[in-house]
């Protein structure tokens, strides 16, 4: 689902650029976690083995998803969990919904998911009368500003500590103008306590779904998800149909590398396995397809499906780091974003947020190809007429201009000429976009061709 | 050995010195080297958006131009565009004469460090110069080991340029981050595009050395125009160039 604002990501992208130093100040900190990640890695000998074995091992689970998933199913169900199938975001929504109805629950806290915010569960809840509250900082910071996340790991990275100091006081009533993250951090975790406490119901996303246990697991450095889990009597999760691992030792392959590549650290500081209900309490599961399946049938976009949301392709993202999480119209941002969400961007635009760099691919903990993917979804966009950017216009020019050695010739004589006798003004559109960033090139008198002819001849 | 030059159309018509440089330290080193005529583009500006259709003529015209061609190798000094070259060639043709030729084509680093090892610099190059270790050439030719990646390293520009004599050779920071270029990319997003080359024009800048040198034509373009927009004391040199001088 995209954003009703949504623009093209050049020109969000051309917005963010405007301030200069805050751009500086965005990669850098980005930039910071990818070389924690580098010396987390390099710190394991077998690091591109466990990579290996994460991106076989997801590769075969999705090929034998039905028989996984019914083999997790049976098992929570032995368990004592609850188990929903939801085709859809509206789907899953409505079973959220009707399972917090029955126990009449007015306040839920829930710890951090993509897929719900994938699925717009916030809005749908509120809708009906009950308030939910997101209890990982990041999360809980971006949702008192009504912002959407910027990043899958780091939600809140785009704000700078003061301006979560002046929305903190605003909203939780810090003292104006405090800005140190232990005050503000000691701040939020009072109210968050209060929330804890009072809450009705508990709901978390879910890391790997373990087929052979009947067990979730929950990844947070803040303890949120088990605060909550653990407190009311009703806990729910939520999960894609590609969550799930075959068994336990696959799931610990992943947790090795899922934190490390993250954010550097050896492991995420809470690594939860919930296998049944609490005493005298409720466990639901809801597992969700929003897509996925549709994904499956292509043969290349089904590997973006291998993917564990670590964040590590953003932070090592060149163009995320330097447009920011806002910019691609989409839920999750940066290449797995434009992985997963380009059929879903009206303005066609974010395949080409991207240089195709390849950075992205060595970085991943499960080898999705995601340079192959972004270039598959162009060609995908292509074949429907979908272009951005007048592609769709002047593409059929181009190759035509350059299977033919005449045209191809004479005019790019003709361009080295007015280079030289007209700086910056013929060559249009190449000029106007490449000049009014760089320098254009000095032109030489001769092609290599020419002077081949002369020389060599 | 006879090889054949695949002189992209970028450097065929902008920076034809590279192509000059190409040639004449391969005649240096003893190959025969040949122009093999009708070669156009490598159809990369049309597949990396997505336009496969508007690809297809002009690939197969530069693939017909070597075809037959009496060769051992087909030497190319742009990175992004032999790998262009060789998936596109494969996509349009799978005929084993277009095999024939994906087999015979390699990046000019590649070649001097696999094939045709250079036996001894006779001048020496006194000067600082900071790698420019485009994305194509290390992470689909691999040119050099990512960084990304762990484990043993590799890194055949840095073997090949070491051995010339009094040369000292950098990195800039994050030293194989994108420079930004990214084919149509530099006019689809010239906003960020322009950052991106701005930050790895100033990160070369600020290594001191007195040139960027790299084995990608079309990113030293960029960032050649990126350095001259922000008049920064460092020139953009190929690595034919800084080789054929040594030599």
């Amino acid at each position: 689902m995209s954003n009703k604002n949504s623009a093209v990501h050049a020109k969000k992208a051309e917005i963010f650029c405007r301030d200069e130093a805050r751009v500086d100040w965005h990669s850098k900190a980005l930039w910071t976690v990818r070389e924690k990640r580098d010396r987390a890695a390099g710190s394991l000998p077998e690091w591109e083995q466990l990579r290996q074995i994460g991106s076989e091992m997801k590769l075969h689970t999705l090929t034998n998803l039905g028989q996984y998933l019914e083999e997790f199913e049976k098992n929570c169900l032995e368990n004592g969990i609850q188990v929903h199938w939801a085709k859809d975001g509206a789907e899953h929504n409505r079973i959220v919904h009707k399972i917090l109805a029955d126990k009449k629950v007015k306040k839920l806290v829930k710890s951090k998911s993509m897929l719900t915010e994938e699925c717009h569960l916030n809005p749908y809840l509120e809708g009906h009368g009950i308030e939910v509250i997101d209890t990982d900082l990041g999360e809980r910071i971006i949702q008192l500003a009504g912002q959407p996340p910027s990043h899958i790991v780091l939600p809140a990275i785009h704000m700078k500590r003061g301006e979560v100091g002046d929305l903190f006081h605003e909203k939780i009533g810090t003292e104006a103008g405090a800005s140190d993250p232990f005050y503000l951090t000691r701040a939020a975790r009072a109210h968050l306590r209060e929330q804890f406490l009072s809450a009705d119901a508990a709901m978390t996303g879910v890391n790997m779904a373990v087929a052979d246990k009947g067990a979730v697991v929950v990844c947070t450095n803040e303890g949120n998800a088990d605060m909550g889990a653990n407190l009311p009597k009703l806990q729910l999760h939520s999960m894609g149909i590609d969550k799930i691992v075959p068994d336990l030792e696959s799931a610990s392959a992943l947790l090795r590398t899922l934190a490390r590549n993250a954010t550097g650290q050896p492991v995420t500081t809470y690594s939860s396995f919930y296998r049944g209900p609490q005493e005298g309490g409720e466990m639901h599961v809801i597992i969700v397809d929003n897509g996925r399946t549709d994904m499956l049938k292509d043969k290349i976009l089904a590997e973006s499906l291998k993917c564990i949301r670590c964040g590590g392709c953003l932070n090592t993202c060149p163009v995320y780091r330097r447009s920011g999480g806002h910019s691609y119209n989409y839920t999750i941002p940066g290449p797995i974003g434009i992985a997963v969400g380009a059929q879903n961007d009206d303005t066609n635009s974010i395949p080409w947020a991207c240089t195709l760099c390849g950075s992205c691919s060595y970085v991943c903990p499960t080898k999705v190809p995601l340079d192959k993917i972004i270039h598959h979804h162009r060609r995908l966009k292509a074949e429907a007429g979908k272009l951005p950017y007048g592609k769709s216009s002047y593409m059929p020019l181009v190759g035509n201009f350059m299977a033919s050695e005449t045209m191809l010739n004479c005019s790019m004589s003709v361009a080295r000429t007015a280079l030289k006798v007209l700086p910056g003004s013929l060559l249009k559109p190449f000029s106007g976009a490449w000049g009014k960033y760089r320098e254009l090139p000095t032109a030489p008198n001769s092609s290599f061709e020419a002077w081949f002819k002369k020389n060599r001849g | 050995m006879r090889v054949a030059l695949f002189i992209p159309c970028l450097v065929n018509q902008m920076m034809p010195d590279v192509g000059i440089a190409t040639l004449e330290l391969l005649e240096k080193l003893g190959h025969q080297v040949i122009l093999p005529k009708g070669q156009t583009c490598c159809g990369q500006p049309m597949t990396n958006s997505g336009c496969f259709n508007e690809a297809k003529k002009t690939t197969l015209k530069l693939l017909n131009a070597f075809k037959g061609v009496e060769c051992d190798a087909i030497v190319c000094p742009a990175a992004s565009c032999l790998v262009a070259a060789k998936e596109n060639f494969h996509e349009f043709d799978t005929s084993p004469e277009a095999q024939k030729v994906i087999d015979k084509l390699y990046e000019l680093t590649e070649f001097l460090h696999d094939v045709s090892p250079i036996p001894v610099f006779s001048k020496p190059f006194s000067h600082k110069i900071s790698l420019q270790m485009s994305c194509h050439g290390i992470r689909m030719l691999d040119l050099a080991t990512p960084s990304e990646q762990m484990g043993p390293r590799n890194n055949k520009v840095e073997a090949v340029l070491s051995r010339i004599p009094q040369i000292e050779i950098v990195y800039p920071d994050r030293r194989d981050e994108c420079c930004g270029f990214g084919g149509t990319f530099a006019l689809d997003e010239g906003a960020v595009s322009g950052k991106m080359g701005k930050d790895k024009a100033q990160a070369h800048a600020a290594t001191g050395a007195a040139y960027a040198v790299g084995f990608d034509p079309s990113c030293l373009l960029h960032i050649d125009g990126m350095i001259k927009r922000q008049k920064l004391p460092i020139q953009i040199r190929h690595i034919a160039q800084v080789i054929n001088a040594a030599l």
